[in-house]
């Protein structure tokens, strides 16, 4: 039958009947049928032919951003417990200090009652929010009188400024990162939809930041952006993004230590380059003047001044061997940089709160710590740290690579984690990061880095369950981290990692390593006992907090296997640009 | 080989996954109402369940319903027992939100399975197009809307819908799909408005002979008649014999109320009520009388009874006419030529005639016109043009079922993804039509699809912002009514055209 003649005919759409290298890991082929290799790639089994990221990006964000309001609508920190509530009211407190106080009170005031701990960006953001939520209701942050104050609206509002924090900095950040990122290590745009779907629903990040109310995903979006500056060759953009991570978080500064080694790096290898050095010391000089510039000045004034006078010193200022006039400009602005450094830098708390799943703590457990002083415990804090992160940094130093920067930090991170003072169980989100950014890199779908990245996302997710618990978010931790085990394929929901696929022409190295498979194997039932037990058995008497303890105990055992995969990973991925320069080399005199 | 990715089930549990992490989200009073007849059902002899009235939330479904609540409250013994006391008003401790809201996923349950035999009662060339039909049901912001968050049971029911549909595709299965068809009855009424299709296509191609409409086949009379007679007798056989019918007729039909829902549902009276408003200020120069006492009551546009201040008052028996009428068209069609196909056309007219004509309609009834119709919307670009405009409309309509701010992005950013992937998806695969395309249709629709975006943001944001919270409350509410109501109005014009050339 002959068509009507009118009729447009609509285009078709190809189906290209082989794929790139990297694709590989997504899809299984038997017999000429070819499968999705784990569930998440089936949702976008539609796309891999070439669908606009036009289409395919606001879907993936669409969709990641319903699971985070979904889990925003559940408990958050402090919720209903009075007197001090939780993280979510140190927020909120912080927005009502900030909108209603001069800049040279913010640091000082009634500091029992979550005195502002954060460095300046978060003061600035705070004032942002704060501003914008007395638009909506004076009531919500009104001096003093707003205090534990709940309400669903102001519930919703706040929810509503982390997702538009996180929507504004660190996806953004995440989605050019990921474009240039696998670019440069030439992944399929398919592959990279599916790693980009894989890192933004990430379980740890959601549930800090949604359940138990944070924002961390500003600082770790600024971090994002420096690496996606450094990616770009913009070396000054990445000092003030850093520098910008660092001033909301004092936290980034897990990652500072490589950052500092690769920046020296790019000036000294392969050629020694002062200008570049010059110019990248001086911009984050002034990117740190910039940031504090506002409560610099903000101290100069004459009320502020009166005020600094009769402050209590702060400690630092009171160990400066010179005496400076009360009243003077001088006083104040020292006055408010100590101030503020020494709300940021607690030194004067112990080696750990809490439980948390670090090498002291784990320590502690077998061998009392307390029997030590505080400074000797300090010193060997310090001690381990830094001789934990001496071969990352001195790799990314002299191989000032970008594609070892991932590697580089999260091995650093988690020496930081594992080893520093003063560690909290949210801090895994630092090392967990850059860990799971790698899954976006060449091969990063493959059943090895999915398996590892996977475990230690799932083990990250698990030690800080004592904490989601108390938080009353239970249910969207077990939702969470299923839902992302079963998207990538993961155990406990499915074994497709662990099982050969059976193929003569697949090389070996797709598989997991028989010893991989058993570690990962006892850690997720050593999660799954925990689980149980902690569910149905009480602890015994005497020792009520021995699941914690449990929990925190084999956290620290995952995490040091996570920072020794870590570091093999970049010393495999170092040998391997070595090998590549060799190579060149060779060519070249011949 | 079509490759069906991602399948029904894998969906079915990131669903499941977003459905759970739900359960603290706004409930409306329909929370309570089932949680009420759990109470009853279980705590009452049945003697009693149509005449307790300690809630307002009277049980007001049918006696197949209130077994399945009481089948529910078995299982509630073990969650809560507090929620099965019938005085125990408003109980909402978390395990009886836990308890409630799990149990609306699971009986949803039966929707999956119907989709997948759904799917695979349709030839392997199609298999794609009937798997992603399947899809855009399960995943449907109707459903989640309805079902999950205000709270009903429609992803159940709708399950039985669908799969009476699937049994009508063969020969062989007509007289269970007439059986489960009468069970759906049984379960809740609202499926009545549809029973006149089931009873011609039944008719012409179970009891009457394919060949000639002269020669009856007996045997298949006899089955059927006692089947579903024998399916209404064990729902209603107890209440005759206790002689409480005319008690269930005025729980289940309670036509003391108007003709609109306090919200307008977007069908034809919400147009006319639209109308009788914008002709008040012109009344005195064409002449016309106005009603001063109706004048209130439009105006705050949230009526139970409505009144109209010019147009001429509208009955019960014009609204039964109409429908009957605009039923009665596409059945015509359906006898002539009994076919699959063609029934489906005809129960989503029929579901159209009610939703447009009918008598004090719920917005929710809307899904009576999505799902069958999406069905078949892939048959060809033709039907893909009617299902558009009321894909977009019908869902958009729901929106005001949830007014909190918590729920005011989850309902607005999972309608859109799901406008976005499914109409884009369908748009690539609807395979063309032998027929001529209608120019104006495609392009009211496409016109009709970009003016939801800026009115969606007037009614959520806009109008606050230019207004305040206080002032003209009722024009969002009225523009989205109107404007849903022409949308599904206009698809159902289209769709007439497709199925009466088709």
């Amino acid at each position: 039958m002959a068509p009507p003649s009118s009729y447009r005919p609509r285009k078709k759409r190809k189906l290209p009947s082989s794929f790139a290298g990297s694709n590989n890991a997504l899809i299984v082929d038997s017999g000429g049928k070819t499968s999705p290799a784990f569930p998440l790639v089936s949702f976008l089994w539609s796309a891999r032919a070439g669908v606009s990221q036009w289409l395919v990006l606001p879907l993936i964000l669409m969709a990641v951003g319903l699971f985070r309001w979904a889990v925003s609508l559940w408990g958050y920190s402090g919720l209903g417990v009075p007197p001090m509530h939780g993280d979510f009211e140190a927020q909120r407190h912080w927005m009502e200090i900030t909108i209603h106080l001069p800049l040279s009170k913010w640091y000082l005031y009634d500091l029992q009652y979550w005195g502002l701990d954060y460095p300046p960006l978060t003061a600035y953001h705070s004032w942002l929010l704060g501003k914008l939520g007395s638009l909506f209701d004076p009531a919500w942050f009104s001096l003093d009188e707003s205090r534990g104050f709940e309400d669903p609206l102001l519930k919703v509002f706040m929810r509503g400024t982390v997702i538009a924090s996180e929507y504004l900095i660190y996806i953004p950040a995440v989605v050019n990162f990921l474009r240039r990122f696998t670019q440069m290590q030439s992944v399929p745009v398919w592959s990279a939809s599916v790693a980009l779907a894989a890192i933004l629903l990430q379980p740890a990040t959601i549930l800090i930041d949604h359940g138990h109310f944070q924002y961390n995903t500003v600082m770790l979006g600024l971090v994002v952006a420096s690496l996606d500056a450094i990616l770009a060759g913009r070396m000054l953009w990445a000092c003030i993004f850093f520098v910008g991570a660092l001033g909301f978080k004092q936290m980034a500064l897990y990652y500072a230590p490589v950052m500092f080694a690769f920046l020296l790096g790019v000036c000294i290898f392969p050629k020694i380059r002062f200008l570049r050095l010059i110019c990248i010391s001086l911009v984050t000089l002034v990117a740190f003047a910039v940031l504090f510039a506002p409560m610099l000045l903000g101290a100069l004034s004459s009320e502020a001044r009166e005020a600094l006078a009769v402050a209590p010193q702060p400690p630092l200022l009171q160990t400066l061997p010179v005496e400076l006039d009360k009243h003077s400009m001088l006083y104040a602005v020292v006055f408010q940089l100590t101030q503020i450094i020494h709300r940021v830098f607690p030194f004067a708390r112990g080696l750990f709160e809490d439980k948390v799943a670090n090498a002291w703590c784990a320590i502690h457990t077998f061998y009392k710590l307390h029997r030590f002083e505080a400074t000797l415990l300090q010193r060997m804090s310090l001690g381990a740290t830094l001789a934990s992160i001496v071969v990352p940094c001195a790799m990314i130093f002299r191989h000032p690579r970008a594609s070892l920067l991932l590697p580089a930090l999260s091995t650093v991170a988690w020496g930081f984690f594992l080893f520093s003072f003063q560690v909290h169980e949210k801090s895994v989100l630092l090392p967990l990061l850059p860990m799971t950014l790698l899954l976006a890199g060449d091969g990063g779908l493959s059943k090895e880095t999915r398996a590892w990245v996977g475990w230690a996302n799932m083990l990250g997710s698990w030690t800080m369950y004592p904490l989601l618990k108390r938080d009353e978010l239970g249910v969207p931790y077990f939702v969470m981290t299923l839902l992302w085990a079963y998207l990538l394929g993961l155990p406990p929901t499915s074994l497709e990692t662990f099982r050969s696929r059976a193929l003569e022409d697949a090389p070996p190295s797709a598989e997991l390593h028989v010893l991989t498979k058993l570690l990962h194997s006892c850690f997720y039932l050593a999660m799954i006992a925990w689980h149980v037990l902690e569910a149905f058995v009480a602890p015994p008497p005497g020792k009520p907090d021995l699941w914690v303890v449990l929990n925190a105990v084999i956290g620290a055992g995952g995490f040091g296997i996570a920072y020794l995969w870590c570091l093999w990973k970049l010393v495999q991925q170092s040998c391997m640009i070595d090998q590549k320069a060799a190579e060149e080399t060779e060519k070249k005199t011949q | 080989m079509t490759d069906l990715y991602p399948s029904l089930a894998q969906c079915a549990i990131v669903a499941t996954a977003f459905k759970i992490l739900l359960f603290p989200a706004y409930k409306s009073t329909d929370f309570e109402v089932h949680r009420n007849w759990l109470a009853i059902t279980h705590s009452l002899p049945v003697k009693e369940w149509y005449y307790e009235k300690t809630s307002e939330w009277t049980l007001d479904y049918p006696p197949f319903f209130a077994a399945f609540e009481w089948v529910l409250s078995q299982a509630a013994r073990y969650a809560d027992p507090a929620m099965l006391v019938v005085n125990n008003l408003n109980c909402d401790s978390w395990q009886t939100i836990y308890f409630q809201r799990a149990t609306v996923i699971v009986t949803e349950l039966v929707l999956l399975f119907a989709l997948s035999r759904f799917v695979k009662s349709v030839s392997p060339s199609n298999k794609h197009l009937a798997h992603i039909a399947s899809l855009s049901i399960f995943l449907s912001p109707g459903l989640l809307i309805i079902d999950h968050i205000h709270f009903q049971y429609n992803g159940f029911l709708y399950g039985i819908l669908i799969l009476s549909i699937v049994l009508a595709r063969k020969q062989s299965t007509l007289l269970y799909s007439g059986i489960s068809f009468a069970v759906l009855l049984c379960l809740k009424h609202i499926y009545l408005y549809l029973s006149l299709a089931y009873f011609v296509y039944l008719l012409r191609v179970y009891c009457l002979d394919p060949k000639s409409i002269f020669r009856p086949r007996f045997f298949n009379i006899i089955k059927l008649g006692v089947c579903v007679v024998g399916v209404f007798a064990v729902a209603f056989g107890p209440f005759a014999s206790w002689g409480q019918l005319l008690q269930l007729k005025d729980r289940l039909f309670p036509f003391s109320r108007g003709l609109c829902h306090a919200y307008w549902a977007p069908n034809v009276w919400a147009m006319y009520s639209f109308a009788d408003r914008a002709l008040i200020p012109f009344a005195p120069r064409l002449g016309l009388p106005i009603n001063h006492d109706a004048l209130a009551s439009v105006t705050r546009g949230l009526v139970g009874d409505t009144s109209f201040a010019v147009l001429p008052e509208v009955t019960k028996e014009h609204t039964f006419g109409l429908t009957f009428l605009f039923q009665l068209l596409p059945l015509i069609k359906l006898w002539r030529n009994p076919e699959w196909e063609t029934f489906v056309g005809a129960i989503t007219l029929c579901g159209y005639a009610s939703f447009l004509f009918g008598w004090h309609v719920h917005e929710k009834a809307v899904l009576l016109i999505i799902i069958p119709f999406s069905l078949i919307a892939l048959k060809d670009r033709r039907y893909f043009s009617a299902f558009r405009p009321l894909a977009v409309a019908g869902h958009v309509s729901l929106f005001p079922l949830l007014f909190t701010a918590a729920e005011f992005p989850t309902k607005t950013v999972y309608t859109i993804l799901w406008l976005v992937l499914f109409l884009y998806v369908f748009d690539q695969v609807a395979p063309v039509s032998e027929r001529r395309r209608i120019f104006v249709a495609d392009r009211f629709s496409l016109l009709y699809i970009t003016v939801a975006i800026p009115l969606i943001v007037y009614c959520s944001v806009g109008h606050q912002l230019i207004f305040g919270l206080e002032r003209y409350e009722f024009l969002p509410l009225m523009f989205m009514s109107s404007y849903t109501a022409l949308g599904v109005v206009g698809s159902w014009v289209g769709f007439m055209v497709v199925y009466f050339t088709a």
